[in-house]
C-alpha cells in the first residue's frame, strides 16, 4: 500500500466513525436518560450510568407496571392501525401493480396509458396532507369514523397505496411471465394465476411493501392528530402530548419514546435489504 | 418496457376474461384514490370559497347575534355561504406569510444540507473498506425512527442548559478562557430554532439521501472510470466530468422527493418549539392545522392549503426546469 492509499483509508474511517457517533449518540442518550433520576438530568449532563450517576429502572417500571394499561392501549392502537393498513396496502398495491405491469390500459378522455396512470398514482403520495385536513374532518365526522381504528386504517391505506403500487409494478416488471403464461395455457384463470403463482413468487416485493406501509403508518403524525382524540390515539400522538400534560419529564419521555421506536428499529435491522430494495425501486425507477 | 410499447396502438386486446380482469386489478387502487384523494381535493377547493366554520358559518353566527336566522345551503350538516374573503385574507395574514417563509426555508436549506452530506457519505460508503455492510446498515437507523421521537431526542441534544452539546460548548469556552460562556439559544431564538429544526430533520433523513445516491453510484459502470483514469484524469476531474453528470437524474429525484416531503413538515416543529417563540417557526402545514382545528375556520384553512399546493407545484416545476436546463447545458459542453 502506498502512503496515499493509507491516508485515504484513514480519512474514510475518520468520516465513518464521526458519522457513526452522530447516528448512535442520540440513541445512547435516549437510553441513558431513561435510567436517570430527575436530578441527574437537571444537574447538567451525566454521561455514563453507574460511573457518574446511579441508574434506576423506575421509569420503565412506571411505564410497564403502574401505567401498563395506558401504555399498552396506545401501543395496541398503533399496532392495529399499522397492521391493518399494511395488509390492505399490500393486497391492493399488489393488485394495482400487477394490473399496470401485465395489461395495457388506455383511458380515452385524457389519452392516458399505463405510464400516465402510474404517474398519477404516485403523484398522490406527494400531495400535501394539509389539503385533506378539512374534508377529512367533515367526512369522518359525518361517517362517525373519528377516533376509530377503521378510520385510521382507511386514511393510512390511502397514503400507502401509491408507493405500494409503484414498488409492486416495478417488481412485477422484472418477474418473468413464463410461469403464469403456462398456467394460463393450462386453463388457470387470471385470478388463479395471480394468487397461486405470482403472489408466492413475489415475497420479497410484498415484504418490502409491507415494511414501508407498516413503518409509515406507525410513525404517522398528522392524520392521527387530526382523526383521533381519545380511544384510538397512537404512540406518536401520545409522545407528542407528553409535552403539555407533564411538563418536560425527559426520563419518562425517553422510556416512552424508546418503547415506540425499538420495535420498528429492530424490524428495520433484520429486514434491511428489503428496505433498501424497496426504496431504490421506488425512487430510481421513477 | 418493450411489452408496453409494441402494443401501444391497440388499446383493447386479449381475451374477454383479461379485459374484465385488468379492470378488476386496477379498480381498488383507483377507487380508493378517487374517493380519498381526488374527491377531498375538489371538495376542499369548494370549501375554500365558503365561510364554513365549525358549528355553522360566519354568516349564520352574525345573523344569530342580530337575532334573525340566515339560511345557508346545507351540505353534510354544514351550512355556509359563498365568499371570496378567504383568498383576500391570504394576502393580509402576517402569520401566514411568516409560515410560508419558514416552510420555504426548511425546504431549501434542509434539502441542501441533506443532499450535500448525503452525497458525501454515499461516496465514502461506495469505497472499498472493511465493515462496509455494517456501516451501511448502521447509517440507516435514524430513518426508521418515529419523527416525533427524533424531535424529542433532538430537543434533549440541543437543550441550552443540560444537553451534552451545551456542555461541550461550556468546556470549549472554558478552554478558550472566555469570561462569558458560550450559550447557544438552539430552540429559544427564532433564527437558531429554524436551523435546529432543519438539523433534526436532516439527522433523520440524510440516510435516505445516502441510500438512494449510493445505489446510483453503484450503477455507474467501473470501466468509465478506468478509461478516464487511463487518460490521466484526477479525482476531482473524475467527479466533475463523470460522477456528477451521471448522478444528475438520481440527484434530481432524491432532491425532489425530499423537497416535497419537507413541505409537509409538522411533527418536528410541534415537539421542539411548538411553533414558537410566538408563531415564528411555524410551518404552513402546522398553521393550516391550527386554523382548522384550533380556530375551527374551515374555509380559510382550505384556502391556505390550496396556497400550499400551488407553492408545491411551483417548487416542483421550477426545480424540474432547472434540472432540464442543467442537463442540456451538460450535453452541449460535452459535445
Amino acid at each position: 500500500m502506498t502512503l496515499k492509499k493509507v491516508i485515504q483509508k484513514l480519512v474514510i474511517y475518520l468520516i465513518l466513525l464521526t458519522w457513526s457517533f452522530i447516528v448512535i449518540f442520540p440513541f445512547y442518550w435516549l437510553f441513558t436518560t431513561s435510567l436517570k433520576q430527575p436530578l441527574n438530568v437537571s444537574r447538567g449532563p451525566k454521561y455514563v450510568p453507574t460511573w457518574d450517576y446511579e441508574p434506576t429502572w423506575e421509569h420503565w417500571e412506571y411505564l410497564f407496571d403502574e401505567q401498563k394499561d395506558t401504555t399498552w392501549r396506545h401501543f395496541r392502537n398503533s399496532l392495529i392501525a399499522a397492521t391493518g393498513s399494511m395488509f390492505l396496502s399490500v393486497f391492493i398495491g399488489a393488485m394495482g401493480g400487477y394490473g399496470l405491469s401485465r395489461f395495457q390500459y388506455y383511458w380515452k378522455p385524457l389519452k392516458w396509458r399505463n405510464d400516465n396512470i402510474a404517474f398519477w398514482i404516485i403523484s398522490q403520495r406527494f400531495l400535501p396532507p394539509a389539503l385533506f385536513v378539512v374534508p377529512f374532518l367533515l367526512l369522518y365526522t359525518k361517517l362517525d369514523l373519528i377516533d376509530t381504528h377503521i378510520g385510521l386504517i382507511i386514511a393510512y391505506t390511502m397514503f400507502n397505496i401509491p408507493f405500494a403500487v409503484w414498488i409492486m409494478r416495478d417488481f412485477f416488471n422484472q418477474l418473468p411471465t413464463e410461469m403464469e403464461d403456462s398456467a394460463l395455457v393450462d386453463g388457470a384463470t387470471r385470478w388463479g394465476a395471480f394468487t397461486r403463482i405470482v403472489m408466492p413468487l413475489s415475497t420479497p416485493g410484498l415484504v418490502s411493501v409491507a415494511i414501508f406501509s407498516f413503518v409509515f403508518s406507525w410513525n404517522e403524525f398528522l392524520y392521527a392528530l387530526m382523526l383521533t382524540n381519545f380511544d384510538a390515539i397512537t404512540m406518536p400522538i401520545l409522545i407528542a402530548g407528553q409535552n403539555n400534560t407533564r411538563g418536560v419529564q425527559w426520563w419518562f419521555i425517553s422510556a416512552l419514546t424508546l418503547t415506540a421506536v425499538v420495535p420498528v428499529i429492530l424490524m428495520g435491522l433484520f429486514l434491511q435489504r428489503f428496505i433498501t430494495r424497496g426504496l431504490v425501486a421506488g425512487a430510481l425507477k421513477g | 418496457m418493450l411489452r408496453r410499447q409494441s402494443q401501444a396502438e391497440q388499446p383493447e386486446r386479449g381475451t374477454r376474461e383479461d379485459r374484465i380482469m385488468k379492470r378488476v386489478f386496477l379498480s381498488p387502487t383507483v377507487a380508493l384514490l378517487l374517493a380519498l384523494s381526488i374527491f377531498p381535493m375538489i371538495w376542499s377547493l369548494g370549501i375554500s370559497i365558503t365561510d364554513m366554520q365549525r358549528g355553522g358559518s360566519t354568516t349564520q353566527r352574525e345573523a344569530a347575534v342580530e337575532g334573525r336566522t340566515a339560511e345557508g345551503a346545507g351540505f353534510l350538516g354544514q351550512s355556509y355561504s359563498i365568499t371570496t374573503r378567504n383568498y383576500s385574507q391570504l394576502f393580509k395574514d402576517e402569520r401566514l406569510h411568516i409560515a410560508a417563509r419558514n416552510t420555504l426555508f426548511y425546504v431549501i436549506v434542509g434539502v441542501a444540507v441533506q443532499y450535500l452530506i448525503g452525497f458525501a457519505l454515499a461516496i465514502v460508503l461506495n469505497q472499498e473498506f472493511f465493515g462496509r455492510s455494517f456501516f451501511r446498515t448502521l447509517f440507516l437507523l435514524p430513518m426508521m425512527m418515529t419523527p416525533v421521537a427524533a424531535a424529542y431526542t433532538g430537543r434533549m441534544m440541543f437543550d441550552s442548559r443540560v444537553s451534552p452539546i451545551a456542555h461541550v460548548l461550556r468546556m470549549v469556552s472554558r478552554w478558550l478562557e472566555r469570561d462569558k460562556t458560550i450559550v447557544a439559544p438552539w430552540l429559544t431564538d427564532t433564527d437558531w430554532a429554524r436551523v435546529t429544526i432543519v438539523l433534526i430533520d436532516s439527522w433523520q433523513w440524510i440516510p435516505f439521501m445516502t441510500l438512494i445516491l449510493l445505489a446510483g453510484l453503484q450503477a455507474i459502470p467501473d470501466d468509465i472510470y478506468e478509461a478516464a483514469r487511463v487518460d490521466g484524469a484526477n479525482a476531482l476531474q473524475l467527479f466533475r466530468r463523470i460522477t456528477f453528470p451521471l448522478m444528475l437524474p438520481v440527484s434530481a429525484t432524491v432532491i425532489l422527493i425530499r423537497g416535497l416531503e419537507i413541505f409537509k413538515i409538522i411533527d418536528i416543529i410541534v415537539v421542539t418549539t411548538g411553533g414558537g417563540p410566538g408563531s415564528s417557526t411555524e410551518s404552513l402545514t402546522m398553521y393550516i392545522f391550527s386554523v382548522a382545528l384550533t380556530f375551527g375556520n374551515y374555509g380559510y384553512a382550505a384556502a391556505i392549503s390550496y396556497m400550499l399546493l400551488v407553492l408545491v407545484i411551483i417548487f416542483a416545476t421550477v426545480f424540474l426546469a432547472l434540472v432540464r436546463l442543467a442537463q442540456t447545458s451538460r450535453v452541449r459542453t460535452a459535445t
